[in-house]
C-alpha cells in the first residue's frame, strides 16, 4: 500500500478509540463481553467479542439473544492474498418454509472499519440458503455469519481469515 | 472492458424445470469505493458504493441486500430462487449516490 493512505488509517483508528471510548466511558479498548455488554452463551471454540463496533452490532441486530453455532457454513480462504478480494460463500441447512425460515443473514467481519459488511434478508421464495460473494478485508480477523430465523433463533458459523494485503485502505 | 458504472448482468441456468431451486449469477459494474483511499495527487476519494439490491420474482420481493463499501469492487453476488412459475427475476442495485440499476432475465420452463 502506498503512504497516501497512512492519514486516513490512522484518523481512522483514533476516531474509533475516541468513539469506543465515549460510549464505554473508560478509555481501555478490548474489554470482556461482559463488560460491553452482550450477554450470550458463548462455546469454547467461538471469538470473543473484540471491540465496540462488532458488540454494538451484537446489541442493534441481536438484542443479546442467544447464538449458537450450527447450521450455517461460513466458507472463505485461510489465507487471503489480496483482501480487496475475499471470496465468502454462506450456506445453511435451515428450512425455507414459510413456518419457518433464515430471513437474515448477517457477514461480519471484525476488524473492517465498518464490521457489518452485508446483510441479505431472504424469504422462503429463494428456497434455500446458499449466498457467495467477494468482500474487502483490513487484516487477519475472525468473520462471523449470523441467521437468524423468522421465529427469532440465532444460528452461527465463524471462521479466521488471514489477509496479507489490506484491501481496505 | 470499458464497463460503465451499472453496467449489470444475471445469469440462470439454460434449462429450467418448474419448481426447481436455481442457482442465480449477478455482476454489476461498480468502483465501491470505501472513501479511506486518495488520488495519486492527495486527493481523496470519496466514498460511493452500492448500499441497497431488491430481487423480485414476478414483481414479488423474495430478497434483499444491504450493503457497505465492503463489499468488492465489481459486486458479483450468487444466490437461489425457487423457479415454481415462469416470470421475469429482476434485479435493483442503489448505490449512496442515488444511482439506480436494474436487469432484469425471463425465468421460463424448459418444454418437454
Amino acid at each position: 500500500m502506498s503512504g497516501s493512505t497512512d492519514l486516513p488509517r490512522r484518523s481512522f483508528l483514533q476516531t474509533l478509540a475516541l468513539a469506543s471510548a465515549g460510549l464505554l466511558g473508560v478509555g481501555a479498548f478490548g474489554q470482556s463481553t461482559r463488560l460491553l455488554g452482550v450477554e450470550r452463551p458463548a462455546g469454547p471454540d467461538d471469538p470473543e467479542i473484540p471491540n465496540e463496533a462488532v458488540a454494538r452490532i451484537y446489541r442493534e441486530r441481536f438484542g443479546g439473544r442467544p447464538i449458537t453455532r450450527g447450521h450455517v457454513q461460513l466458507d472463505m480462504p485461510a489465507v487471503a492474498e489480496d483482501g480487496r478480494i475475499v471470496p465468502v460463500i454462506i450456506e445453511s441447512d435451515l428450512p425455507m418454509t414459510p413456518e419457518r425460515y433464515a430471513k437474515g443473514i448477517h457477514l461480519i467481519v471484525d476488524h473492517n472499519p465498518d464490521a457489518h459488511v452485508a446483510g441479505f434478508y431472504l424469504t422462503p421464495a429463494v428456497g434455500q440458503v446458499s449466498i457467495s460473494t467477494r468482500i474487502k478485508m483490513k487484516r487477519s480477523t475472525w468473520v462471523r455469519a449470523i441467521v437468524e430465523t423468522n421465529t427469532g433463533e440465532l444460528w452461527a458459523d465463524y471462521t479466521q481469515v488471514r489477509v496479507t494485503l489490506n484491501g481496505c485502505g | 472492458m470499458a464497463h460503465a458504472i451499472g453496467d449489470a448482468r444475471i445469469r440462470i441456468p439454460d434449462r429450467i424445470t418448474r419448481g426447481e431451486i436455481i442457482t442465480v449469477n449477478s455482476i454489476v459494474s461498480h468502483p465501491m469505493d470505501t472513501g479511506f483511499f486518495r488520488t495519486k495527487d492527495g486527493d481523496p476519494i470519496p466514498a460511493y458504493f452500492i448500499d441497497d439490491v431488491v430481487i423480485t420474482y414476478g414483481g414479488d420481493e423474495i430478497a434483499r441486500f444491504e450493503w457497505t463499501s465492503g463489499i468488492s469492487r465489481d459486486p458479483v453476488v450468487t444466490f437461489t430462487v425457487r423457479a415454481d412459475r415462469e416470470a421475469p427475476l429482476t434485479m435493483t442495485w442503489k448505490d449512496n449516490k442515488g444511482g439506480v440499476y436494474r436487469q432484469s432475465v425471463d425465468i421460463a420452463f424448459t418444454q418437454a
